[in-house]
C-alpha cells in the first residue's frame, strides 16, 4: 500500500508565506483573481492565526487527504475520489459544481474556483505532475525552514515516516472519524 | 589560503550531475532560452532581487507553468513569500511601462530618446551652474554595483544609500568593535550554533540563514527573540521576550552583569583578544607606551614582569590592577575595570524596571547564553530607537565575553570573494575596474560631513535641499528605492522633493516619490536581466550569476537602468562616456549588454587572479550552476591569526574609534530619540519587516492577503480603550502631530503599551495607483510619525515613534 501524507512542523514554521504563494504560482498560474471562498489568494493553503491565547499560534491549513474523506462520501458523481496513492483527488470532467464536498469538509480545505466552475483543493495539477516525476509538491520544495515534508506513511524509511517517529504531533479534528493524513508536528 | 585548481573544480564540478538526477535540463543563458528540453522544461538560475539578501533561486518553466524554486545547491538558497510571488510582480498592471514626463501636474508618456535627451540636458545645466556635488543619487540594493560608475562620471561624491534607516548603527558598531563592515561580513554560524539570541532581528531574510538554522533547530537548539512584537519566527518554538521598545541596551547590560559577576566569561579570550587589559588614563585616553617607557600606542600591565608592557606583548596581562601597579601607571585603569564599573549600574533588578523583562528571566537567559557559549545576532535592520549604536556594540561585546568569535557555531567573519567594486578611489583619482582613471570629486559627501561614522544618512539630504547647506542640492536620481517609505523625515522629504530642479525616478512600480519626479523611467525587474555578484549571507567566499529568465511582458517598454545611466552620461558629456569606452554603438540596449559584460569580465579576472583559477572556469561554472564557491569558511582566523581592523587590532570593548569621534568609548543604555508615552492613550509605535513585506512586494495582489496593513494592539490595551478587532482609530504622532487613520488588529503578537505596523507596506499615496489597487492606500506608513532626529556621528535615524490613539 501507499499512503501519501503531508507533514507541517508548527514548531519550526517561520510563516514566510513561501508555500502559500508558491502554490498560487505553480498550480494557479500566479492568478491575481481573488479566492472568494476564503477571502484569500488562489492557493490551497490557508493561514490561521490564534491571537488571543497565552502566546501567538499559527496554523497552516490545507487538504488533510483523509483516509475516510467526507468530501468523497458526499460527491454525487464520483468526481471526488481517493486514489490508490492515498491522496484525495478531483476528476474535473465529472464535477458538476454542486459544492457538496466544500460543505462536507470539516477543515474547509476546498475553495470554489470561478474560472473552472468547480471546487479545487490540494493537490493542484502541477504538484500532482511533480509527484509523478518523483519530486516533492511545491509547498514542500520551497520551504526554507524545514517545516514541511511529504511522503509515504507505509514506507518506514521515508523522510516523513522517520520524522513522525521522532516527533510529537497532532492530527486536526481526529475525533471526526476522518482519519486525516496532515500531521502537525508540535515539537521533537 | 590559495585554492588549487583541482580543489576548485571539486567545489564547482557537480552541476550537471545533480541537475540530471532530477531530470532537469538546466538552460542557463538567455541566448539559449529557446533550447528547452524535449519535455518543454526550462530551468534558469536566478539571484532573488526581492530584497538585499540575494538568495539563490531557480526559475522553472514547464509547459505553460512558471514558478520559482530555491536553488538548493547554492551556498545561500531561497526562498520566502516574496520571490514566490515574483510572477505577479512581473505581469503587474501597475508596472511602470513607458518613460513618463511631468507636464504641469500630469504625467505624459514620452519616448526614450526624448526622456534621456531632456534629462541629460538638465543634468548638464545643473552641474555647470551648481557644481557636480549638487547631484545626489540614492539607491537601496538594486544596481548598487553599477551606480558608482555613474556617480563618478557625473563627478558627484553624493551616492547616498538607504542605510541610515537600515543598518548604519549596527555597521558602525561592527566597525568600532570588530573593525568589520556591513551586515553579511559578520554573522552567526547558524547551522552550528548552540544557542541563539535575536535582538530586534526576525530573520525575514536571508532564507539561506533560516535553512542553516533549521539544521540547528533539528538538534533542539534554543532561540530567544527579544522584540516588543512577536515576529513571524516567534510563531514557532522560540522564547519570545516582549521588551519595552528602545531598552535593549539595558537588557544586554544586565546580561553582561550576570556573566561577569558569576564568572561565566571566557577570561582567556578577554585577556588575549579584547582590549580589556588596555590601560586608560584618568582623562579617558589610552596610556601610550612612551609615557611609561615601552613601545607601542597601547599598554597593559604584565603580571609576568610586574611592569607595564605593550598591549600585544604582555605575557600575562591583568584585567584588574593592584594599587601599587596603578600608582606606577599614573592612576590609569584597565578597560575591564571601567567596563565592569559601567555594567555595575545595571543589575538585573534595575534592568527589569527599565525593560519590563523580569529579573529572573534576564539572569536565566544570561546563564543559558554564557554556559552554552551561544551567539547573539549582530543586526541588520537596526535603525529603530536612536540609541542603537550602543545596543549593537553591547551585542558584539557579549559575544566576545563568551569567547565565541570566529569559532564553529560562533559569530564568524565571512570569507571574502574579493569581487571588486566597479570604481575605487586610488590616491587622487578614482579607478574603474577596467583601469580607467576618473577624477575624484572635490566636495565631500554631504551626509559624511555630519555623520562621519555612518554608512549613509539620506535624511541629511532633505535638510541640505531646503537650506542649501553645506552646499546646494538641485538634482536627485532615485534608483529602485522608495524614500518616502524608507526615510524618517517624511514631511521634510515631501517639501524637499518639490524644491528640486530635476528628480528622476527609476523603478518598476509607482512608489510615493514618483509623484514628485520630473521623469519616471521604467526599469527591468530581476527576472529580466543578468547580474554577477558576491553571494552575501554565507560564510563561504562565493560569487553568483543571475540569468535572464524572461523578457518584460507585452506593453512594458522597460530598459536596463545601467543603460539609462550610460546613455544620460553620453548625451550630456560624450567625452566622459568615451573615456570608459562607451559611445553610440551601445545605444542599442542589446549592444549595451556587450559593453556591460566587459566590466563584469574585468571583475571576474580579478577574482580569478585572487583564487588562482582561470576566468573561463569561473564563467563556465557561473553559466552551468549559477554560482561558484571560491573558498569554504575557515574558523579561528580573526582575531587569533589575523588582527582585526580596529585601532588595537583586538575586539574593542573600549572603542578608540568612538573616542576619536567624541562618543562615549564604552556602551551604555541611553534614552531613545523620541518622547516616551506617558498617558493611557499614548503608545510606542514600533515597526518592522517580515518575509511577506518589501516595498516592491507590497504591490502584488498576494500582498493584499499575506501582507498586513493593520496596526497591532495588545488585547489588554484594546479592552482598556474599548477598541475591538477591525475598528478604525486615529493615530497622532506625539512628536510631530501627524494624524492618520488605521484599522486595529487586536493580537497577542505585540506587548502592552506598544502598537506595531509593518514598514514599507501600508499608506501608499501615489496618484498612479488605480482603483483596482485601492487597498494599497490602507494602513499607515510608520515614517509619518517619526521625529526625524538622527543618532549623532553614526547617522542612524530611528523609525519607531510614539502616538496618541483616538477611537473614532
Amino acid at each position: 500500500m501507499t499512503r501519501l501524507a503531508h507533514l507541517w512542523d508548527q514548531s519550526r514554521c517561520i510563516a514566510c508565506g513561501a508555500c502559500i504563494a508558491a502554490c498560487n504560482a505553480a498550480n494557479y498560474g500566479s492568478s491575481t483573481s481573488p479566492n472568494v471562498s476564503w477571502n484569500w489568494l488562489r492557493t490551497n493553503i490557508r493561514r490561521i492565526e490564534l491571537s488571543n491565547g497565552p502566546r501567538p499560534m499559527l496554523y497552516l491549513l490545507q487538504c488533510q487527504h483523509c483516509e475516510n474523506p467526507p468530501c468523497v462520501t458526499v460527491c454525487p458523481t464520483g468526481a471526488s475520489y481517493k486514489d490508490r496513492d492515498g491522496l484525495v483527488k478531483m476528476n474535473y470532467d465529472l464535477c458538476i459544481g454542486c459544492r457538496y464536498c466544500m460543505v462536507a469538509c470539516p477543515y474547509d480545505a476546498r475553495w470554489f474556483n470561478e474560472s473552472m466552475w468547480t471546487p479545487v483543493k490540494c493537490m493542484g495539477e502541477e504538484c500532482q505532475a511533480r509527484i509523478a516525476k518523483g519530486e516533492q509538491p511545491v509547498c514542500v520544495a520551497v520551504c526554507p525552514a524545514g517545516a514541511r515534508d511529504f511522503g509515504d506513511l507505509d514506507d518506514p524509511s521515508s523522510s516523513i515516516s522517520r520524522r513522525l517517529a521522532n516527533s510529537r504531533y497532532v492530527k486536526l479534528l481526529d475525533n471526526m472519524g476522518t482519519k486525516p493524513k496532515y500531521f502537525v508536528v508540535v515539537g521533537p | 589560503m590559495e585554492l588549487q585548481r583541482r580543489e576548485f573544480l571539486k567545489l564547482v564540478g557537480t552541476a550537471a550531475v545533480v541537475s540530471s538526477a532530477f531530470g532537469v535540463v538546466h538552460v542557463a543563458s538567455a541566448s539559449q532560452q529557446a533550447a528547452a528540453s524535449p519535455s518543454g522544461e526550462r530551468v534558469v538560475s536566478v539571484m532573488c532581487g526581492a530584497c538585499g539578501a540575494g538568495c539563490g533561486l531557480l526559475f522553472v518553466e514547464r509547459g505553460g507553468r512558471r514558478y520559482l524554486l530555491p536553488n538548493l545547491e547554492h551556498p545561500q538558497p531561497g526562498m520566502c513569500g516574496r520571490p514566490a510571488s515574483a510572477l505577479q510582480m512581473w505581469s503587474h498592471p501597475l508596472r511602470l511601462k513607458k518613460p513618463l514626463k511631468k507636464v504641469g501636474d500630469k504625467f505624459v508618456e514620452v519616448d526614450w530618446d526624448t526622456a534621456l535627451n531632456e534629462i541629460a540636458a538638465k543634468l548638464k545645466e545643473v552641474v555647470e551652474r551648481y557644481g557636480p556635488e549638487s547631484v545626489v543619487i540614492t539607491r537601496h540594493d538594486v544596481h548598487s554595483w553599477f551606480l558608482p560608475l555613474f556617480q563618478y562620471l557625473v563627478g558627484t561624491p553624493n551616492l547616498i544609500g538607504h542605510e541610515g534607516t537600515c543598518h548604519s548603527a549596527s555597521t558602525a558598531a561592527r566597525a568600532a568593535v570588530l573593525g568589520a563592515g556591513g551586515p553579511p561580513i559578520v554573522d552567526p554560524d547558524y547551522e552550528n550554533v548552540s544557542y541563539l539570541v535575536l535582538v530586534g532581528r526576525n530573520l525575514d531574510a536571508a532564507m539561506g540563514l533560516v535553512r542553516r538554522l533549521a539544521a540547528a533547530r533539528g538538534r533542539g537548539v534554543k532561540i530567544v527573540v527579544v522584540d516588543p512584537r512577536a515576529p513571524n519566527i516567534a510563531f514557532g518554538s522560540v522564547e519570545w521576550v516582549p521588551i519595552i521598545p528602545g531598552t535593549d541596551a539595558a537588557f544586554l547590560m544586565a546580561m553582561a552583569y550576570v556573566i561577569i559577576n558569576e564568572g561565566l566569561y571566557d577570561a582567556d579570550f578577554v585577556k588575549r583578544y579584547t582590549n580589556a587589559p588596555m590601560l586608560i588614563k584618568p582623562d579617558g585616553t589610552p596610556l601610550g607606551g612612551k609615557e611609561v617607557g615601552v613601545e607601542g600606542d597601547y599598554v597593559a600591565w604584565d603580571a609576568a614582569d610586574n611592569a607595564p608592557a605593550p598591549l600585544d606583548k604582555a605575557k600575562d596581562p591583568v584585567l584588574m590592577l593592584s594599587e601599587e601597579a596603578r600608582q606606577r601607571v599614573g592612576g590609569a585603569r584597565t578597560v575591564w575595570e571601567l567596563f565592569v564599573e559601567r555594567v555595575s549600574k545595571y543589575p538585573p533588578d534595575v534592568a527589569a524596571k527599565i525593560t519590563d523583562v523580569p529579573a529572573d528571566t534576564i539572569v536565566r537567559i544570561a546563564r543559558e547564553f554564557a554556559t552554552a557559549r551561544g551567539v547573539i545576532e549582530d543586526g541588520w535592520y537596526a535603525a529603530k530607537n536612536g540609541n542603537d549604536f550602543d545596543t549593537y556594540r553591547l551585542i558584539l561585546i557579549l559575544n566576545a565575553l563568551v569567547g565565541n568569535i570566529d569559532k564553529r557555531g560562533g559569530l564568524c567573519f565571512q570569507e571574502s570573494a574579493g569581487f571588486p567594486n566597479v570604481c575605487d578611489p586610488a590616491g587622487p583619482d578614482v579607478v574603474t575596474v577596467t583601469g580607467v582613471k576618473l577624477p575624484a570629486p572635490k566636495a565631500k559627501r554631504l551626509d559624511k560631513l555630519l555623520y562621519p561614522l555612518n554608512t549613509s544618512t539620506f535624511d541629511a539630504v532633505y535638510e541640505a535641499i531646503l537650506t542649501g547647506q553645506p552646499y546646494p542640492v538641485k538634482a536627485l536620481f532615485i534608483v529602485g528605492t522608495s524614500p518616502l517609505q524608507r526615510d524618517a523625515r517624511y514631511q521634510m522629504a515631501v517639501e524637499a522633493l518639490k524644491k528640486l530642479e530635476l528628480v528622476v525616478a527609476i523603478d518598476i512600480f509607482p512608489h510615493d516619490h514618483v509623484d514628485y519626479a520630473h521623469y519616471v523611467l521604467p526599469d527591468l525587474m530581476y527576472l529580466e536581466r543578468e547580474e554577477v555578484a558576491t553571494v552575501r549571507w554565507t560564510l563561504h567566499a562565493a560569487i553568483q550569476k543571475s540569468h535572464k529568465a524572461l523578457d518584460p511582458p507585452p506593453g512594458v517598454d522597460a530598459r536596463h537602468a545601467p543603460w539609462m545611466f550610460m546613455e544620460i552620461v553620453r548625451r550630456a558629456w560624450r567625452d566622459r562616456a568615451k573615456a570608459v569606452g562607451y559611445d553610440e554603438r551601445y545605444a542599442d540596449p542589446h549592444k549595451f549588454e556587450e559593453w556591460e559584460r566587459q566590466l563584469v569580465e574585468a571583475a571576474l579576472k580579478k577574482v580569478a587572479d585572487r583564487f588562482k583559477v582561470s576566468v573561463d572556469d569561473l564563467k563556465k561554472a557561473l553559466e552551468e550552476k549559477g554560482f561558484v564557491v571560491l573558498k569554504r569558511k575557515s574558523y579561528g582566523v580573526r582575531p587569533y591569526k589575523t588582527k582585526l581592523g580596529t585601532p588595537t587590532g583586538r575586539v574593542e570593548i573600549y572603542s578608540i574609534t568612538a573616542l576619536k569621534n567624541k562618543l562615549d568609548p564604552l556602551p551604555d543604555y541611553r534614552e531613545p530619540l523620541y518622547t516616551r508615552p506617558k498617558a493611557p492613550d499614548e503608545f510606542y509605535l514600533v515597526n518592522g519587516k517580515d518575509n511577506v513585506v518589501s516595498s516592491h512586494f507590497a504591490f502584488t495582489p498576494n500582498a493584499k492577503y499575506l501582507g498586513d496593513r493593520t496596526v497591532w494592539m495588545n488585547p489588554k490595551d484594546a479592552e482598556r480603550l474599548g477598541v475591538r478587532d477591525g475598528d478604525e482609530v486615529e493615530l497622532e504622532g506625539i512628536d510631530n502631530g501627524f494624524k492618520a487613520r488605521a484599522r486595529v488588529r487586536v493580537t497577542n503578537r505585540v506587548r502592552e503599551g506598544v502598537l506595531f505596523a509593518h514598514a514599507f507596506l501600508g499608506g501608499r499615496r501615489s496618484s498612479l495607483i488605480t482603483e483596482r489597487f485601492a487597498y494599497l492606500r490602507e494602513g499607515v506608513n510608520p515614517q509619518w510619525f517619526t521625529t526625524g532626529k538622527i543618532e549623532p556621528v553614526v547617522g542612524s535615524a530611528p523609525t519607531n515613534s510614539t502616538v496618541r490613539v483616538r477611537r473614532l
